[in-house]
């Protein structure tokens, strides 16, 4: 039997796969082509959704 | 004295706190437990007087003794991408990092301990209860009478996960979701299942506590939404927070022993804010964006503070 709750499941919105930026070991931070920060840019971070509100949930189950 | 930072390398939210922890001048290490045993390596010894170690990270070193502190922010499995991973790799490398990390006078945001116990959502119910917050009528069962039985009484309701996680394989989400309560319940035998009675809300309301610091953002929504993660239609803005509930996060947090909360509320057409959940985890770049509230620098500033003597 299929537990209640799955029926109101739905598939998951895929991620874009490519990011804009690098990690960089040095800085122990995300750097973009041009080595600025990553999180200088206000579009990298919304686009990436790594800062949204269901970005723990696909990976770390944390909203 | 150095902050720890465990979380993986793409996590752009820890980004925002490692430049405020750069700009104030404070040592940090980042690692993430995945790379152990790898580019992580720890050693620790225990001949007299407690344990003595250190940890490896790239070519960083850091002595458990100079650890101020330890976010726990997004770390992977220990172990994970080790050459041969396996089960028993992870628990062995699990144990020997958390286990030498406990042992440090390192302030912790948030305990393993007080974490794992703050996920539990009946735990959640039950500490915002006492500590004052409104909290909807709520079902957790495997029997199909009761969960009739509550949609008889409370007529309007959502289900949602218990444990927060989305079910996968292939991936799917599970949002909060209206349900009718004349639906079929046979299902409720197969799993634990979750029911609440809806709240219908001008507002979802996001408060996030840092230490002592507290910043809520208030976001409109349609009363008939439900789960404003999956319908992104407005901006967040920042709202005062009520002393009834200032005083019952302080409780809140108190009691679950954590030094980092994000409290989602559903704000009725009264204003009563009705508490949803706590994440110990919850993410806050999504909020500093919006409303400019500088959440990354009071988690730095947090971290930056000297550990218990």
């Amino acid at each position: 039997m299929r537990p209640f709750a799955l029926s109101y499941a739905r598939p998951a919105v895929k991620s874009p796969t490519s990011t804009p930026y690098t990690y960089d070991a040095t800085r122990q931070l995300n750097v973009l082509p041009d080595g600025r920060p990553a999180t200088c840019s206000r579009a990298v971070l919304l686009a990436t959704g790594t800062t949204a509100s269901t970005a723990g949930s696909k990976t770390h189950f944390d909203d | 004295m150095t902050v720890l930072i465990l979380t993986c390398e793409e996590d752009l939210t820890a980004d925002m706190v490692v430049s405020t922890l750069h700009d104030l001048g404070v040592p940090l290490v980042r690692l993430d437990p995945a790379d152990l045993p790898g580019t992580v390596a720890l050693s620790a010894d225990y001949v007299r007087n407690d344990f003595h170690g250190y940890l490896k990270a790239g070519e960083r070193m850091v002595s458990l003794s100079s650890l101020r502190s330890i976010w726990v922010r997004r770390p992977g499995t220990p172990g994970a991408r080790a050459a041969e991973q396996s089960t028993w790799l992870t628990a062995e490398s699990e144990q020997a990092l958390y286990g030498m990390l406990t042992c440090t006078r390192a302030r912790w945001m948030n305990h393993p301990v007080a974490a794992m116990q703050a996920r539990y959502k009946p735990w959640q119910l039950h500490t915002a209860h006492h500590s004052g917050f409104a909290v909807p009528p709520t079902l957790i069962t495997t029997f199909p009478s009761v969960a009739r039985q509550f949609a008889a009484t409370h007529r309007d309701l959502v289900v949602k996960s218990v444990s927060g996680k989305h079910p996968g394989d292939p991936p799917l989400v599970l949002p909060t979701t209206r349900i009718s309560p004349d639906v079929d319940f046979a299902g409720v035998a197969a799993g634990p299942t979750l029911f609440q009675r809806h709240i219908r809300k001008q507002a979802d309301i996001r408060l996030t506590c840092i230490g002592s610091h507290l910043s809520a953002a208030r976001k409109k929504s349609d009363p008939d939404e439900v789960d404003s993660r999956f319908t992104d239609n407005s901006t967040w803005e920042p709202v005062a927070v009520p002393d009834a509930v200032h005083r019952a996060v302080e409780g809140y947090m108190t009691t679950a022993q954590l030094a980092y909360g994000a409290f989602d509320f559903a704000e009725d057409t009264d204003g009563t804010w009705w508490f949803l959940e706590c994440n110990q985890g919850g993410q806050f770049g999504f909020i500093q964006l919006d409303t400019d509230q500088p959440l990354a620098q009071a988690v730095a500033t947090w971290l930056a503070a000297e550990p218990f003597t």
